[in-house]
């Protein structure tokens, strides 16, 4: 019984870490195609359902990690499908306007290419039980570039919203009420900014000592 | 008695050991170490016996009341303490002074002060009885929090890290804030006359309760902070182990019934996890500690926090 358990586990995660990696593999596929044949204002608009996809798809990692299917704590995986999720839907998604930015193009490519990297060597690792070194090289090394452009895009993406965010007033409560309460999204937007001052510089150094960690770790082997 | 104190490295803290008298207390071998090390003070250091290398289980922390004999194990002449530096540190005052002083300056300025003209609201704001009510409700709960931080608490920990300060004022000064600015906001909405007195009498009876818990708390400790672990009895302590937090909830809980703003019962229900979770760290402690062997006695059947559901 415990057997089969552990085995359908496996197979439920080869399955599901592949498939993401196929979503990327398209997103990355149609976001290179778009930008050579059309330019960067088109790219949203081809990648929009398999990037929403995708990236909501990683939803079921946390549910993963609640259950205990994988070992990543939720403190880990929550900010970090959090903020992607915030750009993906909370931006995006919501304020058109900015659909046709170039940074669209840097922060669609950055993701890609992480994820491609990370779900390949999850998906290794759950298929065959380990991950050649050269994908755990990649996967502990691309992030040094790829993390500061995908962050900046990020943060500029915001910031490019701003404005709009401002103008329209999606996503607001406003007083007066009976629970006395009140939400601005313009507010929120400039507090996510906030938070990512110091929570980029805190992921990045918590990855560079994962490389140190788990390279060193295979270069002993 | 030699004495080497290294760091939890290995290397040594004080270049060729301390030599102290065989009648030493842990005391001692701190103010030693402070003499030479000037930077660490007493109350920086953590000082433990070596665990053996590979060896899993927690280290033996000094009691800087114990004599060093009782760490020597027969061997009276040398002896090896592992030194952890704690980081600059306050004391328990200082702390809470400085944690309760800030909303009791900050509520009142969106009171008293046209603050709400630069979030957009240009009007003249008429301010409801429920706002003035609270206002004084809100100031005596924290003036209470001082002066009995002053007059009545004894502490079992003499000081904290600095660095508590920072984060307890944030978590503190910006809640406070919050709930002021909503409190006090023109566009306020108010409960009914009923709901709210109900709720300020409420909250002021659980105020009271809270002070005299605190009372009851104090006389366990003896002056001089070395009274150690007693079991709480009187008044609520006889249902509850922890009856302070419990009342500190309920008064909070009554606030909000008076004035229902979302950021109030957010607090609330931070503020209910944050001390259920020290309430369970002592009630596990006392019923530990008293177990009823050995002559000691059993802790009674009691309550964590918040009867009748923990």
């Amino acid at each position: 019984m415990a057997g089969f358990l552990s085995l359908a586990r496996r197979l439920y995660l080869t399955l599901y870490n592949w498939t993401v990696f196929a979503g990327w593999i398209q997103v990355l596929y149609l976001a290179v195609k778009t930008l050579r044949e059309s330019g960067h204002e088109q790219v949203y608009n081809a990648v929009e359902r398999p990037l929403l996809l995708a990236q909501t798809a990683a939803v079921l990692e946390i549910v993963h990690g609640l259950v205990g299917l994988v070992r990543s704590p939720i403190s880990a995986t929550l900010p970090q499908i959090g903020s992607r999720l915030y750009l993906t839907w909370g931006i995006l998604w919501s304020f058109p306007q900015i659909q046709t930015h170039i940074l669209v193009s840097s922060l669609v490519i950055s993701w890609c290419i992480t994820e491609i990297i990370r779900y390949s060597f999850f998906g290794m690792k759950e298929a065959l039980g380990f991950a050649p070194s050269w994908l755990s090289w990649l996967r502990y090394s691309t992030f040094l570039l790829l993390y500061p452009t995908g962050i900046a895009s990020e943060v500029g993406l915001i910031y490019v919203a701003l404005p709009f965010i401002k103008a329209s007033e999606k996503y607001c409560i406003r007083m007066p009420n009976k629970w006395n309460f009140s939400f601005d999204y313009f507010y929120g937007a400039i507090l996510a900014i906030g938070i990512y001052v110091p929570g980029g510089p805190h992921l990045y150094s918590y990855m560079l000592r994962q490389r140190k960690k788990v390279l060193s770790k295979s270069k002993k082997e | 008695m030699k004495v080497s104190v290294v760091s939890r490295s290995g290397k040594e803290l004080v270049k060729g050991g301390l030599d102290l008298s065989d009648s030493a207390t842990v005391a001692d071998l701190q103010e030693a170490i402070h003499r030479r090390t000037r930077k660490f003070y007493p109350s920086r250091q953590r000082l433990t016996l070596p665990l053996q290398p590979g060896s899993k289980e927690k280290p033996i922390v000094l009691n800087y009341k114990k004599s060093l004999e009782d760490y020597c194990h027969g061997n009276l002449d040398h002896l090896t303490v592992v030194f952890k530096d704690l980081g600059p540190q306050v004391s328990y005052r200082t702390l809470f002074f400085f944690e309760y002083l800030g909303p009791l300056i900050l509520y009142p300025i969106f009171y008293y002060f046209p603050v709400y003209q630069y979030f957009g609201y240009k009007e003249e704001r008429v301010i409801l009885p429920v706002q003035t009510y609270a206002l004084y409700y809100w100031c005596f709960h924290y003036f209470k929090r001082i002066m009995e931080t002053f007059f009545v608490h004894r502490f079992s920990h003499a000081t904290s890290p600095l660095s508590n300060v920072f984060r307890n004022c944030a978590y503190y000064w910006s809640f406070g804030s919050y709930i002021a600015y909503y409190v006090n906001h023109p566009l306020y909405t108010p409960v009914s006359d009923l709901q709210m007195k109900i709720g300020f009498a409420f909250g002021l009876l659980c105020q009271v309760s809270n002070f005299y818990c605190h009372l009851l708390l104090r006389n366990l400790r003896s002056p001089d902070g070395n009274g150690g672990y007693q079991i709480p009895s009187g008044f609520l302590f006889n249902i509850v182990t922890c009856a302070n937090y419990t009342t500190e909830i309920y008064q909070w809980l009554g606030f909000n019934i008076a004035t229902q703003t979302f950021a109030g019962y957010t607090f609330l229900v931070v503020a209910a996890a944050i001390m259920t979770n020290w309430a369970l760290a002592k009630h596990r402690r006392l019923k530990k500690l008293f177990d009823g062997k050995d002559g000691r006695p059993k802790y009674p059947r009691r309550w964590v926090i918040l009867p009748p559901f923990l």
